[in-house]
């Protein structure tokens, strides 16, 4: 029983060293084996554990999978070899080591958020704060250099999440793409009732000469912002994808109007 | 005017002196934009409901531009005599559109339709990141065509064939 469990990992200590040195996700698609599980606690038969593994691999592959239908999902720590069926975003569950960058885990799972796009008040800052205490470059000193990169590059996607959830419009195309649908940034837009009101509102902000009127203006947009953003979501709610990408394309445009009255007050 | 100079504030460009921002430093803007940028030709508008007055209005989905063309065509000849445009977006859009309303000016209609962005990008330097200004800006020359034409076509009632 011994020797097969050291094969088994002696087996994955060679699959990690692969994947670590290619983290391609194709490698993960290729690598059933990875996901042998050599938690010692487990004194079942190896073949049998495979099999297990392999069909709680395939479960999860649906259930954490947020890109292709046939992505698998799993994670080897590089450090003690224990192994997972969901991604392991940050710390390895086993030895608590910090673990590299797995783009397999989307911005809402690092919140512990529903992949939806209404979001609750300070869901993020709270969790934001958490994370960045665990992995931000200044308090990691105790760590092996390995583990300071992982931390660095860990922070680095933490922050990259926490503002592209934070601000509506970028959530809302993060979540977009989540679902598969992209949005066509090359095409102009012609719809006149769109631009007209676009450019009143441009020459409104160019032409408006005391602050006190570009407060007024701002909040006008930022609550043409909030109603197109609800509408986006109930959109979305409703797979009416059309309908949304013209809710986002409109909050391009009150986001960028908001943009130009910041830099002029 | 508010427009220039609030685009000028947003770019950082209060002097004439380009060249210590041109050399060596590939992100600066080529002195063609930066000239469009210092004398703006043809920035304004015309009567929207002018018979002779075509008005291509377009935007840029990803950055939140918009772009404003009005070319005025003598009726008789089909040619645009004269151009003007307004354009809120960056440095590179504003040149675009500038550059366009010059080119314009004393064709026919028919032939501007034939000028390609790829040949505003190369007259501005454009970096890759900016064709999609130029790709506005042959948009916006094209709307402004169709809208001249669609009101012609109007106005004439829908019998005559006003090929302009």
């Amino acid at each position: 029983m011994n020797k097969s469990k050291k094969l088994v990992a002696s087996i994955s200590t060679l699959l990690i060293r692969r994947r670590i040195s290619h983290p391609s996700s194709s490698t993960l698609r290729c690598n059933p084996l990875a996901a042998i599980s050599t938690n010692p606690q487990t004194d079942l038969n190896p073949v049998k554990t495979l099999a297990v593994s392999i069909r709680r691999l395939q479960f999860s592959g649906r259930a954490f999978s947020s890109e292709s239908s046939d992505k698998r999902i799993s994670s080897v720590c590089w450090n003690c070899g224990f192994s997972s069926d969901k991604a392991a975003f940050l710390f390895c569950d086993s030895c608590r080591s910090i673990q590299p960058v797995d783009d397999s885990v989307n911005y809402f799972q690092i919140f512990g958020l529903e992949n939806k796009y209404e979001l609750e008040g300070g869901s993020l800052e709270g969790k934001y704060k958490d994370w960045q205490k665990k992995l931000h470059p200044d308090l990691v000193h105790n760590k092996s250099q390995k583990e300071r990169d992982y931390a660095a590059d860990q922070s680095a996607k933490v922050t990259e999440a926490c503002r592209t959830l934070t601000k509506r419009l970028s959530r809302a195309m993060y979540i977009m793409k989540l679902n598969g649908k992209n949005i066509n940034e090359e095409e102009t837009v012609t719809d006149p009732t769109l631009l007209m009101e676009m450019m009143e509102l441009r020459e409104a902000i160019a032409e408006a000469d005391d602050s006190k009127e570009l407060n007024q203006i701002q909040s006008q947009v930022q609550e043409n912002l909030k109603q197109w953003s609800d509408s986006f979501a109930d959109n979305f709610e409703s797979q009416r994808f059309d309908e949304a990408v013209k809710c986002i394309r409109r909050m391009t445009y009150y986001e960028k109007a908001c943009e130009e009255i910041v830099k002029k007050l | 005017m508010m427009l220039r100079q609030a685009a000028k504030k947003a770019l950082g460009l209060t002097s004439r002196q380009s060249t210590p921002w041109s050399v060596g430093i590939s992100r600066s803007y080529h002195e063609n934009v930066i000239d469009h940028y210092d004398n703006p030709r043809n920035v304004g508008s015309f009567d929207k409901n002018d018979p002779s007055i075509g008005t291509g209005l377009v935007g840029a989905p990803a950055c939140g531009d918009v772009m404003k063309l009005q070319i005025k065509v003598d009726e008789k000849t089909g040619q645009i005599v004269d151009a003007r445009f307004k354009t809120f977006g960056c440095g590179s859009a504003i040149a675009s559109s500038s550059v366009a309303t010059e080119w314009v000016k004393g064709k026919a209609m028919e032939e501007v339709l034939t000028i390609k962005n790829t040949e505003i990008a190369k007259h501005l330097s454009l970096p890759p990141v900016k064709l999609h200004c130029s790709m506005l800006a042959e948009d916006a020359i094209k709307a402004a065509v169709k809208d001249y034409k669609e009101k012609r076509l109007k106005t004439n009632g829908v019998g005559e064939s006003s090929q302009a």
